[in-house]
């Protein structure tokens, strides 16, 4: 098994049958994942920020922002090959860890990125089979290419399929 | 981990201030502490820093590494976070500390533990503060801490995302606090919010 990263603001995609797209520790930010299981070809986003500036420039460095990432991330899907009839969207994270009343409804960047992912996917006509979102404990994501399937890890807690 | 020397608008003016106000704020932090545990606290040298977003979680040993971290924020004529760290097991030993129990006894952090460990940010969080007033003029009070008891990428998040707005680096003034053999150890991160960094600026 090899763990490829997908660190704060990063997509990876692969289509090895050995590889495991990994996220760490997502507390607010978002995992969203997209499989083509005919290709066996999984890409993996690791957001941070729910939306950006509409008119900024979009390149590499947008893919923190969901709605970017997001955009990014089916590109690299179609460039190689990936049919959108076919693509299987699930994701994960989203927690809001600051649950204590001095902190408002505005730092739930975590229920942020999941609305903004929720608009943006449904935007461009896709269906999300699977999800592990909100909560206040944060989740370790790993995308098994090779199976196809997303699991989530909590602190001191066993894995589980999304 | 770039430092703030490389970048010459920083280096001059802002790191020495930083420094000085920060330092002073954070050891009398410590000084707080040690008066809540009844035990010294040792201060090692604050640092100003420019952390890449991407590389502080490798600050506290990864991502997945289990941590403890009380938030809060400052807001009023300075605001900015500040967050206490401790790794897991440290935690466990500073609950013993604060509640005069053998080295051991904790074994879990539940509701009244964390309670516990939110003080000690309130704590530090105001005598950090209030040396800041006294040293600027300028008034802030302390939020209300988060206790966070998780994985080290999920407690940075907040930092993490509210930084990345403006920034692919974080400034940050941080400090460790340490008890005897080092049985308590945790990190003190001050992170001003930019527009006070830019304010300083101005000013000089």
């Amino acid at each position: 098994m090899n763990n490829i990263v997908v660190g704060l603001g990063e997509i990876k995609i692969s289509n090895n049958g050995d590889d495991v797209l990994v996220a760490y520790g997502l507390g607010s930010c978002l995992g969203i994942a997209m499989y083509d299981p005919q290709l066996h070809l999984a890409a993996m986003l690791h957001a941070v920020l729910p939306a950006c500036d509409p008119n900024h420039t979009h390149d590499n460095s947008c893919n923190k922002y969901v709605c970017c990432g997001i955009d990014t991330m089916l590109q690299m899907m179609l460039e190689k090959g990936a049919a959108r009839n076919r693509i299987v969207v699930r994701m994960a994270g989203g927690a809001n860890m600051l649950t204590t009343s001095g902190f408002s409804d505005i730092m739930n960047i975590g229920q942020r990125n999941i609305d903004s992912a929720r608009m943006k996917l449904k935007e461009l006509n896709f269906k999300i089979s699977g999800e592990e979102v909100g909560g206040s404990i944060g989740r370790t994501v790993r995308f098994y290419v090779g199976e196809g399937r997303m699991a989530i890890r909590m602190m001191g807690g066993k894995e589980r399929d999304v | 981990m770039k430092d703030l020397y490389q970048e010459s608008q920083f280096s001059e003016q802002l790191r020495p201030l930083l420094e000085v106000m920060a330092g002073e704020g954070i050891r009398s932090a410590g000084r707080g502490l040690s008066q809540m545990i009844g035990q010294k606290i040792t201060v090692t040298q604050p640092a100003v820093s420019l952390v890449r977003l991407s590389e502080i979680a490798d600050l506290l040993g990864g991502p997945e590494n289990e941590a403890v971290g009380v938030y809060l924020r400052a807001e009023g004529q300075m605001s900015g976070q500040i967050m206490l760290i401790f790794p897991y097991e440290k935690a466990l030993h500073l609950v013993d500390l604060l509640l005069d129990e053998p080295e051991g006894t904790t074994q879990q952090l539940g509701s009244f533990e964390r309670s516990a460990l939110a003080e000690v940010g309130n704590l530090s969080g105001s005598f950090f503060l209030n040396s800041i007033a006294s040293m600027l003029g300028l008034e802030a009070r302390p939020t209300p801490p988060a206790v966070m008891v998780d994985m080290v990428g999920a407690i940075l998040d907040v930092i993490i995302a509210t930084t990345a707005v403006v920034s692919e680096y974080v400034l940050m003034i941080s400090a460790t606090f340490l008890q005897g053999e080092r049985e308590a150890e945790a990190s003190f991160w001050v992170i001003p919010d930019p527009r006070v960094l830019e304010g300083f600026m101005n000013k000089n």
